[in-house]
């Protein structure tokens, strides 16, 4: 089903605001119904689970916003921010330097194909959703295995072609991000339904704010400070019943 | 940013190795103090030269460089080895210390960079970056620990900024890149996610054509015996391992980092 043709007549008059019709795309790519296979990775919080680390509500929002300011924001989001601008500029070279960091920085072996595997559910589900020649070309590039195609570049990418501003481009990434990580935590703890939605709500300021940090960082700040997360994702590797891939 | 003139040490050592009648050589070496280099030793028939490291000035003060080089010439095997700690002195002017380490290893050669501590001191501000451009058929073992300070005199994460900047390339692709940026006055180290009760922080790189044949659950279960800190590995590639411990001690983290070190050594 083709939602929309073409879309890249919208980018001159939406680069401070988000049309309504550039909100619904974005809403979309967010439902859970979205097939990109996210609900899937927990990138570490399992281990913490079945360590017994992650059994309140205060835990799972301690948990979120280290996750959020200590790994997200001076990782992926960065990437995010600097694959819009590279996708504006058309800059192929950057992008797929962009693409090697990325992968180059998640040293776990599950969150680093988490990125890819992820990726590449979402450039399957979008491709016939827009008609995007700049999208195309790299998905041509990953298809004859000169990127690999993690998720970060690619939603960089994906959301400058649909004309939303770079500042909401790297919230709802990282929106997604978190409230992936707490329905994971509902399923997987478990916790009550309200306890997941009143922590998702009680985060949303803090990934404003993050949101706001990133606007600030460059390629500079590149940086992984949430270690214990990172230790974390290896040993989930290992862990004898898993609910989730990472 | 460095600022030239307020360098008061620019310590420089670069290193070339190459296989020469049966022995690694070091055959050409530029110093410039406060860093040196010993000569090459040799244990037995062993082709491999043992080099210590050494820095005179005692540590690191602030506006300090770092500048290391080492080159190793295909079939080259060399242990590199830092005759102390690395020690940075408090930031008295505001200026960062700086080091870089730049390595280059050609076809079939092999680099062991013995793991050794950073101890940044209350106040101080270190930024580190390392560089290391291997072939397919190239070894690399390096381990480095970094403490929160001189725990012993109770300064845990007193200082004011650690940056390091880990990358491994491999055939000109970047296989691995651990960037670190601590700022203790801005993050609280004790959350969950972050370095929760561990102080050290312990890392293995390990790269080898050879690497395909270990399991890698095997040494998982190996790191993991030590309970009184926590451990993990992972495959970064096919080729290339990494280990991480994140300790509350000192004594326990070298003595685990260590026998992962000699245990690769054996098997590489």
């Amino acid at each position: 089903m083709k939602l929309q043709k073409d879309v890249s007549s919208s980018h001159s008059n939406t680069v401070d605001t988000l049309t309504n019709l550039s909100i619904l795309q974005l809403l979309q790519i967010h439902d859970s119904a979205f097939p990109i296979g996210s609900y899937t990775h927990s990138y570490g919080m399992e281990t913490y689970i079945q360590e017994d680390l992650i059994c309140t509500k205060d835990q799972l929002i301690e948990f979120c916003q280290a996750y959020l300011f200590h790994n997200l924001v001076y990782g992926d989001a960065i990437i995010i921010q600097e694959a819009f601008h590279a996708a504006k500029e058309r800059d192929v070279d950057h992008l797929s330097e962009l693409d090697e960091l990325c992968g180059a920085m998640k040293l776990a072996k599950e969150s680093k194909e988490a990125s890819v595997n992820v990726g590449k559910q979402f450039m399957r589900t979008v491709a016939p959703l827009m008609e995007s020649p700049f999208l195309l070309q790299w998905k041509e590039k990953i298809d004859c295995e000169e990127v690999k195609g993690h998720y970060a570049v690619l939603y960089g990418i994906y959301c400058e072609a649909l004309g939303v501003n770079v500042f909401h481009t790297v919230m709802t990434f990282m929106y997604a991000s978190i409230s992936g990580l707490v329905q994971n935590a509902v399923r997987a703890v478990p916790f009550g339904q309200n306890t997941g939605v009143q922590a998702l709500n009680e985060l949303l300021i803090s990934v404003e704010e993050a949101a706001q940090t990133v606007m600030s960082l460059t390629m500079d700040d590149l940086a992984n400070n949430a270690l214990g997360i990172e230790l974390a994702s290896m040993k989930h590797e290992f862990l004898y019943s898993r609910l989730f891939i990472s | 940013m460095l600022n030239q003139q307020k360098v008061n040490h620019f310590g420089k050592l670069e290193m070339a190795f190459e296989p020469r009648r049966g022995y690694t050589r070091l055959v050409h070496v530029y110093q410039q103090p406060p860093l040196k280099a010993s000569r090459e030793l040799y244990e037995g028939s062993d082709p491999t030269a043992t080099v210590f490291l050494m820095e005179s000035s005692g540590g690191m003060v602030a506006g300090d460089r770092n500048e290391i080089s080492v080159k190793l010439a295909p079939d080259s095997q060399v242990r590199l080895k830092q005759q102390s700690a690395l020690k940075i002195y408090p930031s008295h002017t505001g200026e960062h210390c700086t080091q870089a380490i730049t390595v280059e290893i050609a076809d079939k050669a092999r680099l062991e960079w013995l793991p050794e501590v950073i101890i940044p001191f209350e106040r101080a501000k270190f930024q580190v970056d390392t560089t290391i451009r291997m072939k397919e058929s190239s070894t690399l073992i390096w381990g480095e620990i970094i403490a929160p300070g001189r725990e012993k005199r109770g300064e845990i994460f007193d200082y004011q900024a650690f940056q390091s900047k880990y990358k491994v390339y491999v055939e000109d692709n970047l296989i691995a890149f651990d960037s670190l940026h601590f700022k203790p006055q801005e993050m609280n180290f004790s959350a969950i996610g972050l370095l929760e009760k561990a102080l050290y922080i312990g890392s293995l790189w390990i790269v080898s054509p050879l690497v395909k044949n270990l399991a890698i659950r095997d040494l998982q279960d190996m790191i993991q015996q030590e309970h009184s800190l926590q451990a993990s590995v992972t495959k970064l590639t096919d080729q290339a391992i990494h280990c991480r411990w994140l300790a509350k001690e000192q004594r326990t983290l070298h003595k685990e980092i260590n026998s992962m070190f000699e245990h690769m050594t054996t098997l590489l």
